[in-house]
């Protein structure tokens, strides 16, 4: 597998980030599992959270999509197609395949709603006098990773469009004289400032994972960032090169995951455990119970197991509970022992 | 528009029976009038909704007719199927599936209620309506997905529709008009703020839904999603789904056949009034609901039987209406409905079944005691009797005592521990304040970009370009603009000229932000001050909640100030907080001061246009020092601060209260002297005037002053 060379600007490689071990692996198990619903990095300022987030973009698997189907439906799976691939499918017609890497879509704060959903071709109107649609970030975003820095300041109309999208993986536009769908199944990774303010309880909720990043506080750690950051910025590109091997197999890995991922077995008194992990905590509805399942399960893969255990899930329950476990009665912060509630459950069982 | 996407079957949902029952009747019942499902996140609200599409029944349309309008009844046809009708033309008849058309909230007002068809008019100069989301919902389901975070004037317009079952288009140079009845479904998140009352009042039912709390059935859901996850088909609840559409599709034959006992009629109108629900509107609800439960339980019977329509042998109670479909109904009907709906809903569903079935026994006694008859198939269900006069007599006195029920507006009431007083409603003056921030957006504004692209104008010089909306202008102009300029061949399709121009409207969701900054000091725990407080607050807070106003928490003692709760329009999430709160320690004053200016001021960062007040609960005695200095000094810094940043305030002294104003009535009762009583200077007063706000007493709250002082300090804005 060759890895892309990505955009101009040389980016640091993700096997070169000194600890944050946590994000590391939140972001990887995403990568793993779409379908775990994306991860939201809080932290204080300087804590690598944005370069994670763009260097995982060189180990994203590939996908297969309809090569000249602007929002890249997969070939094989008609209920996640756009209406356009459905009707060529309907009509008989082979779809043409090619491969793609998964990428990072960025959506900056500032941007306005309609580059966002999507709005008429002003262009195709003018010259032909023809409506179209051209699509937004959110088409593009489309079995993509998309990538909201600052998430805390978006404005509350785009927070709104995005919740909508995550939620029916459909962006559905009724605007400005248009009237279409497209499918927008996209992985939301947001970084965040806690102290710029807070995020709103719907949107936090969509958010697969959560992980609190803060600096490292040990010498040794510290020392070594710097040192790497210091040999980067002499030379990026040999600094590359040199980490070339290791984001190979780290990629490798990933790739590996998702192809045992099926195959990994969840037994049913794990699954009491969750439950009991959920209840025990009083979160709200039950997306904590299935993000902890799927994280679980591609952390299972990820590790080259055949079978989810206990252990995996203790892995992943915080980040799939930082965000969701209300503050306790008197508004401090609350201590479980997630480990003992998981086999009290299954002792109990 | 229907967007097909993989959905689990509706009948493999697990749990939550009344938001499926709901569904359920209201396809069977369009008339019963939609359903709005409240809940907290990740409970299968948005999925179940989507599951229902496939089990809808069919209806006859016209063939060929856009608005799918029913061949047979001319009243609700369009005003094409009429002339055709009238023109003596046999109209061609089709059967097709009622359908979930969704309205995403971002959609702009010409997609839902229909516009110009732009490609028609320049091509060929046609003056053509191309019907919107309206249109398609007519006889359809209507889904609003967080249907409470739609906006304004989008519910405007759903509202009209919903009301007269007709959309009345007048723009763009097109007039028309077409029928628009659909069953309005809603999803919504209460934390992320409420529905307009009149928009809540269109739903027929309401269901409120929460997470499974039993471990068996939350381990089948991951169970469920695990063989989602696999793409496993789902053979054997084909067999669940297809009998589920069979009882839909059976209980709406049986429908006209179901009858409701004069008794249960009587029932229903005393069940809505103890509910204390207003306007009429939920009487028919209920007695629909209940028509309905019965015809589906009915229905059930039947498929279940394997039998046929003929080879039932009925029961001649079968089709009456019972108490219990009342009740039930009455539980899905009035949730929402109630005077007291404002309130959080933790009780809803099981009180007004309570207080149903306490009616429903004191009816009884009262039918057996005057001796009235029993109707003997009640009895078996759950006995219940009436005498006919009687129940005419109530239903006769309801419009008064409904009215005599609402409440005083202007007040609300209070209650802190056991004593209860009225704290005036804070009645901002809404109207006027949203027009003032509408010019501003309008005109002083246009250079912001930002917001939400509401709708169109035609101002004098155009710098934000509806593009849109210009095209459709320009369009019917097309063909006679191009022939005067035929002699320009390969010129653009589209000629624009000045007057097509368009500006694009936008809105901003954000106004006020109301940050409470409160003394939580053992200072507080005098004369059940706190109580006090959390009574201020809270009358503050509902107030907040109608206008959509954000709030935001702060609270200081002991030697930290802590933001108690960000920035939310969430009233429950603000009550719940101050109810936690406990009192103790020190008064670390100017924290809480800082602690309310950061938050203002990162709110600001978010939204410049925002419009903070700051308002301060404390006795002004701050003795922790933040800098070193004086505490009392550093607070006066502070103060001066915020008002040089431009935030209103209000303080609102808690040591003065009753003792100076020995005539009133006092709230503890216990005598005790105010605690600073004897200091010559007022710590609070000398801060309201630093802050350059106004300074209250905590027993103003009671006198209305409060009121007229924070209209002012926003009229003032």
């Amino acid at each position: 597998m060759k890895l892309n060379a990505g955009p101009a600007r040389t980016i640091f490689p993700f096997t070169a980030l000194v600890g944050q071990e946590s994000m590391k692996q939140s972001l990887v198990l995403n990568a793993i599992n779409p379908a775990i619903g994306g991860v939201l990095i809080r932290g204080e300022k300087g804590t690598a959270k944005s370069t994670a987030v763009r260097a995982l973009a060189r180990l994203l698997p590939e996908l297969e999509v309809v090569a000249d189907c602007r929002y890249g439906c997969p070939p094989d799976q008609p209920e996640v197609q756009c209406a356009d691939c459905r009707a060529r499918v309907a009509a008989g017609e082979e779809l043409p395949r090619t491969r793609r890497r998964m990428r990072v879509v960025e959506l900056p704060i500032n941007a306005s709603e309609d580059r966002v959903v999507g709005t008429i071709d002003i262009e195709a109107a003018i010259k032909q006098g023809e409506r179209r649609f051209e699509p937004g970030v959110l088409a593009e975003a489309n079995r993509n990773i998309l990538y909201v820095d600052e998430v805390n300041l978006l404005d509350d109309h785009l927070v709104d469009v995005l919740l909508d999208a995550a939620a029916m993986g459909v962006n559905v536009v009724e605007r400005e004289g248009i009237s279409v769908w497209h499918p927008s199944r996209f992985i939301l990774v947001g970084t965040m400032n806690p102290e710029e303010g807070e995020l709103r309880p719907q949107l936090l909720d969509r958010f697969g994972l959560c992980v609190d990043v803060r600096g490292l506080r040990s010498v040794d750690e510290r020392v070594e960032i710097v040192a790497r950051r210091e040999l980067f910025e002499e030379d990026p590109d040999a600094f590359v090169v040199s980490y070339e091997e290791s984001e190979q197999a780290e990629a490798e890995r990933i790739a590996g995951a998702i192809v045992s991922l099926p195959g990994v077995e969840v037994d049913r008194q794990v699954l009491v455990a969750i439950a009991a992990l959920g209840i025990e905590l009083d979160v709200d509805g039950h997306r904590a119970d299935l993000v902890t399942r799927k994280a679980a399960q591609a952390l299972t893969a990820y590790e080259g197991r055949p079978r989810v255990g206990l252990k995996e899930v203790e892995l992943v329950a915080p980040t799939v509970l930082a965000h969701r476990v209300k503050p306790s009665a008197h508004g401090g912060q609350r201590t479980v022992n997630i480990g003992e509630i998981l086999r009290n459950a299954v002792g109990a069982d | 528009m229907s967007t097909p996407r993989p959905t689990l079957p509706f009948t493999a949902l697990v749990g939550q029976e009344s938001m499926k029952q709901a569904l359920v009747l209201n396809a069977i019942n369009p008339a019963i009038g939609g359903v709005l499902i409240r809940g907290e996140k990740g409970t299968a609200k948005s999925t179940a909704v989507r599951a229902l599409a496939r089990l809808l029944p069919d209806l006859e349309v016209v063939a060929d007719c856009r608005y799918g309008c029913p061949p047979d009844q001319p009243e609700v046809q369009c005003a094409d199927c009429r002339e055709r009708v009238a023109a003596g033309e046999e109209l061609p008849r089709a059967r097709r599936q009622m359908r979930v058309v969704e309205l995403p909230i971002n959609a702009s007002e010409d997609r839902v209620v229909g516009t110009i068809d732009i490609e028609a008019a320049i091509k060929r100069g046609e003056r053509r309506f191309e019907p919107g989301v309206l249109a398609e919902a007519n006889r359809n389901i209507l889904y609003v997905d967080e249907v409470n975070l739609l906006d304004d004037h989008l519910v405007d317009v759903l509202l009209d529709a919903a009301a007269m079952g007709v959309n009345l288009v007048e723009r763009e140079g097109i007039s028309m008009w077409h029928p628009s009845r659909f069953i309005l479904v809603g999803t919504m998140n209460p934390e992320e703020g409420e529905l307009r009352p009149q928009l809540l009042d269109r739903f027929g039912l309401c269901v409120d839904v929460r997470g499974l709390r039993s471990a068996e059935e939350r381990v089948t859901i991951l169970e469920l999603d695990q063989r989602v996850q696999r793409g496993e088909r789902w053979e054997e609840s084909g067999e669940a789904e297809c009998r589920q559409a069979e009882v839909i599709a059976r209980a709406q034959d049986l429908l006209p056949l179901v009858d409701i006992p004069a008794a249960m009629r009587q029932f229903i109108s005393l069940i809505c009034l103890d509910a204390g629900a207003l306007g009429h509107r939920a009487d028919i609800v209920v007695s629909r609901t209940a028509r309905t439960l019965c015809a589906a339980r009915e229905a059930a019977v039947v498929v279940a039987g394997g039998l046929g329509e003929l080879e039932r042998q009925r029961p001649a109670d079968a089709l009456q209406v019972t108490p219990q479909d009342v009740i039930r109904a009455a539980e899905l009907a009035l949730a929402h409905r109630r005077r007291d709906a404002t309130a959080p809903s933790e009780q809803s569903g099981e009180g007004i079944a309570d207080s149903a079935r306490e009616r429903l026994r004191q009816m009884e006694s009262e039918a057996q005691g005057s001796g009235a008859e029993v109707s003997s198939e009640q009895v078996e269900a759950s006995p219940a009797g009436s005498g006919g006069d009687r129940g005419e007599g109530s239903a006769m006195q309801s419009p008064e005592r409904a009215e005599a029920q609402e409440p005083a507006p202007g007040e609300a009431e209070t209650a802190f521990g056991g004593d209860t007083f009225q704290v005036r409603r804070l009645q901002l003056p809404r109207d006027r304040r949203t027009r003032r921030t509408a010019g501003k957006r309008n005109l002083t504004r246009s250079g912001d970009k930002r917001g939400r692209y509401v709708r169109s104008t035609q101002v004098e010089r155009t710098t934000d370009l509806a593009f849109d909306a210009t095209l459709r202008a320009a369009a019917p102009h097309q063909r006679t603009r191009r022939s005067e300029e035929a002699l320009a061949a390969g010129g653009p399709a589209l000629l624009l000229e000045r007057q097509d121009l368009r500006q694009k409207v936008r809105q901003r969701k954000t106004g006020t932000l109301i940050v409470f900054v409160v003394d939580a000091s053992a200072s507080m725990d005098a004369e059940q001050r706190m109580q006090a407080t959390k009574g201020a607050v809270l009358s503050l807070l509902r107030d907040a909640y109608v206008r959509r106003d954000k709030v935001a928490l702060v609270v200081f003692s002991g030697r930290t100030a802590r933001v108690v709760l960000r920035p939310t329009s969430s009233v429950d999430l603000a009550e719940d907080r101050l109810q936690r709160l406990t009192v103790g320690g020190t008064t670390p004053l100017t924290h809480g001061l800082v602690a309310g200016l950061k938050l203002i001021r990162t709110e600001r960062l978010r939204d410049p246009t925002v419009y903070p007040l700051m308002v301060l609960i404390s006795d002004g005695r701050g003795n922790i020092s933040l800098f070193g200095e004086e505490p009392i000094v550093e607070a006066q810094r502070i103060a001066a601060q915020i008002k040089t940043e431009n935030v209103r305030s209000l303080v609102i002294d808690s040591a003065r209260d009753y003792t100076q104003h020995s005539q009133l009535p006092r709230i503890g009762g216990r005598g005790a002297q105010p605690l600073f009583g004897g200091y010559a200077f007022n710590a609070c007063l000398d801060l309201s005037g630093r802050l350059g706000g106004k300074y209250f007493g905590l027993y103003d709250l009671s006198q209305g002053a409060i009121l007229q002082s924070v209209q002012q300090e926003l009229r003032a804005g």
